[in-house]
């Protein structure tokens, strides 16, 4: 995989991430949404091990306790941001939500730069391409409306998740990135069991299992948990973990499409303002730059 | 036929029959037309199995129709576009390029884009007059725009990241011009 082709595959994760509320729309109301993460954890999980189970073996064997810790940090950060982001957007409205959590890709820089790592010039205009396109796009109101403490959360969850990033980039590059996807998931189900069980102690005896919601279950199992999440540490090994930053933030993009696009009953209905259609072109021109290595070597792009 | 691809064609439609049958059983997006993000599966069925590939996906297109209680006169030419059109991918990438199948390049990239193109066009052609022609009262064009999106739409969205993924991280490599 080139880097080209990596982020391609990156723009199809957060595309498929994107879509997650159109899956989430079919999931009947009151099955908790800790429950959707273990569940389909454990059946990504179970969809990769099995065909692979001795990939994933020889794999554990020569990384040892350290790739299993690898595996477990990975999915104890992907977890506590989740629920900060959880917890976060309860006090927030959508747009101001949308704002918050794209803070990442500020985010992530400083992190690097706090590891004394560095960050090429061209990441750095395609991070302020896509900031203010973020800015333009969302408006004035979406930050002052926001109250202090939700915004603390999601920027402490935005950390996190930066730290996961660069972790992750760092792990995939050194062990076999569909093992760390089979660790990750594994581990996944235990931590969002002990969320479900503080959201309903009853776990899997409270639920009403209809057939929409275990084919729910299984497209998200399918798309989202297994191929985005395999595709993604894949595509990591060969980008940076800021590329990779970039890239996820046309998930705002993907976001005001399917607002725009998709019928009211399944997300917020958006209507796209020339602010927010002219906010959406520079986030794209931003992941477009970091795409197409724009002003970089072209003997890179065919690496 | 030795076991070998027999093993393999029944891997391939189980595979088909596994992504299928959730969207089956959901209407995913209400008041648009059946989403079938399975059609991915037809192109890169071709170019990475062949002409056994092809045949997966139609039979698992029949099969998936059978489950749904939804097997009709028109399933023979869902049958007939599920084999056709990703034996035209094989074909071009067997018989015409020169190359052989990747997607390295934007121009490789661009190039998968026209294929596939062609192919939903081929699709469109063999399964929208068939079903005007059984049920006389479905809106054509609305019709034909839902087929060509679903055959076009997934295969580039979907098939591009499953196929470099397949081809260059899991080492897969894409058939060849023999007929086996």
């Amino acid at each position: 995989m080139n880097r080209l082709q990596a982020n391609l595959c990156l723009l199809c994760v957060t595309l498929f991430w994107s879509s997650e509320v159109i899956i989430y729309s079919c999931i009947p109301e009151g099955v908790p949404a800790f429950a959707t993460t273990c569940v389909t954890a454990l059946i990504g999980a179970a969809l990769l091990a099995a065909p692979f189970h001795r990939r994933v073996l020889d794999a554990l064997r020569a990384g040892g306790v350290r790739l299993v810790l690898a595996g477990l940090g990975l999915a104890a950060l992907n977890s506590s941001y989740n629920t900060l982001y959880l917890f976060g957007m309860k006090s927030l409205d959508v747009a101001s939500s949308a704002f918050t959590l794209s803070m990442t890709v500020v985010v992530l820089p400083v992190v690097l730069l706090s590891m004394h790592r560095r960050v090429a010039a061209r990441t750095w205009v395609s991070v302020a391409l896509v900031l203010s396109g973020i800015v333009l796009a969302l408006g004035k109101s979406a930050m002052v409306s926001a109250n202090a403490p939700a915004l603390g959360i999601i920027v402490g969850g935005c950390l996190l998740r930066a730290v996961m990033i660069v972790l992750l980039a760092d792990i995939v590059k050194k062990h076999d990135p569909l093992v760390v996807t089979v660790l990750f998931e594994m581990f996944v189900v235990p931590l969002s069991l002990i969320g479900w069980f503080f959201e309903d102690p009853r776990l899997f005896a409270g639920l009403h299992l209809s057939r929409t919601l275990v084919s729910a279950w299984a497209l998200y199992a399918y798309f989202i948990v297994a191929f985005a999440t395999t595709l993604n540490t894949f595509s990591m090994r060969r980008v940076s973990a800021t590329n990779a930053t970039v890239i996820y933030s046309m998930e705002i993009v993907f976001s005001l499409a399917w607002g725009a696009l998709l019928p009211g009953g399944i997300v917020e209905r958006i209507a796209i303002t020339p602010r927010i259609a002219i906010g959406a072109v520079l986030v794209v021109a931003g992941a477009l730059a970091e795409i197409f290595n724009m002003g970089g070597k072209r003997k890179e792009a065919q690496a | 036929m030795t076991k070998r691809p027999i093993r393999r064609f029944f891997v391939l439609l189980t595979v088909y029959l596994v992504v299928a049958i959730p969207f089956k059983a959901m209407n995913l997006i209400p008041g648009f037309t059946d989403v079938r993000p399975v059609q991915a599966l037809g192109p890169i069925y071709g170019i990475f199995f062949g002409p056994l590939g092809c045949l997966a996906a139609a039979f698992g297109n029949l099969v998936a129709d059978t489950v749904d209680d939804a097997l009709r006169w028109t399933s023979i030419a869902g049958f007939a576009s599920n084999f056709i059109g990703p034996l035209l991918v094989w074909l071009y990438w067997t018989r015409v390029s020169r190359t052989p199948f990747s997607l390295r390049t934007a121009r490789d990239l661009l190039r998968y884009c026209l294929v596939i193109v062609v192919m939903a066009v081929v699709e469109d052609a063999i399964v929208a007059p068939a079903v005007k022609l059984v049920y006389p009262e479905v809106d054509f064009s609305f019709l034909a725009a839902a087929v060509f999106g679903n055959t076009a739409g997934f295969p580039i969205v979907l098939g591009i990241p499953l196929s470099i993924l397949l081809q260059e991280e899991m080492g897969l490599k894409p058939a060849d011009a023999r007929l086996d």
